[in-house]
């Protein structure tokens, strides 16, 4: 059993990206009223999902130890996706930021983070378990 | 990129509805005023908002597209000019000119009230994004408790 196994890779990145979402978050909500301001979107489910891999169809087969591991990824060079948020209503100064859209995102974003949080706790819970078992 | 970066975007989103408020409140305190030491009557006061990239040093500005990344609010104050005081026919009034017209501010208070309203929920929804970061903060430093 790995300490730094992949689930705890993908709880690792998992709660990094919801760090910078927070902070995307922030940024819409600071600037709710800004006018020409475009609310904004942080994207990373599929390129965790990639990266995990979970069924092994995204990656390529290696043979050899000289092949590259392509398609699977990986999880040190993820890359998020800032997009801007297309389909909010827009104000008549451009703005297209909706507050409680922000704030319910914001809630899930806390929730889910936490989760991820209490999942690390469980997994080195049950490594300390592990640990101690031969006591 | 860290929790830092998201309370500053917010203490920066409080402090520019405070600008706000400050401003609406001048307004109504002084939507009577017919007199300042810069001579005429008083002039609204509005802020204005805009963005700016939440990235100030130099390696992080490097680090990523400036535009798509989270951005502060910055607010300044300025005066409307594009509103003319409404006259009044006062003869008695010490301010008044020599056809005795008062110059009164073109403050509409109904339009300040709303805008304090707009002004004080968006302060509150900054808040509660500060509360929530500072929460996730912490939250972070259980791990492994």
């Amino acid at each position: 059993m790995e300490i730094n196994d992949k689930t705890m890779k993908a709880l690792a990145t998992s709660l990094n990206f919801r760090q910078m979402r927070q902070e995307i978050i922030s940024s819409n909500i600071a600037n709710s009223e800004t006018p020409g301001y475009k609310a904004k979107r942080l994207d990373f489910e599929d390129a965790l999902a990639r990266a995990l891999d979970v069924d092994g169809t995204l990656s390529m087969n290696t043979s050899n130890p000289g092949h590259y591991d392509v398609g699977g990824g990986g999880f040190s060079n993820l890359e998020p996706e800032i997009t801007e948020d297309s389909n909010g209503p827009v104000s008549e100064d451009g703005n297209t930021v909706d507050r409680d859209k922000e704030m319910a995102l914001m809630a899930e974003n806390k929730i889910l983070y936490d989760a991820s949080v209490q999942l690390i706790n469980k997994k080195l819970g049950m490594k300390k378990y592990l640990l101690n078992s031969e006591r | 990129m860290d929790f830092l970066t998201s309370l500053k975007i917010s203490s920066s989103g409080m402090n520019a509805n405070r600008k706000r408020m400050a401003a609406i409140s001048s307004n109504i305190a002084n939507a009577e005023v017919t007199q300042t030491p810069e001579g005429g009557p008083y002039r609204r006061k509005e802020v204005v908002l805009g963005a700016e990239p939440a990235r100030e040093n130099f390696s992080e500005i490097l680090e990523g597209e400036l535009d798509e990344k989270a951005q502060t609010v910055h607010a300044t104050e300025v005066i409307s000019t594009n509103r003319p005081p409404i006259l009044k026919y006062e003869p008695g009034n010490p301010h008044a000119n020599a056809e005795g017209m008062v110059a009164y501010p073109n403050i509409n208070t109904m339009e300040e009230m709303a805008n304090m309203i707009s002004a004080s929920r968006a302060y509150e929804a900054n808040i509660s994004a500060f509360n929530t970061t500072k929460g996730m903060a912490l939250k972070a430093l259980d791990i492994g408790r």
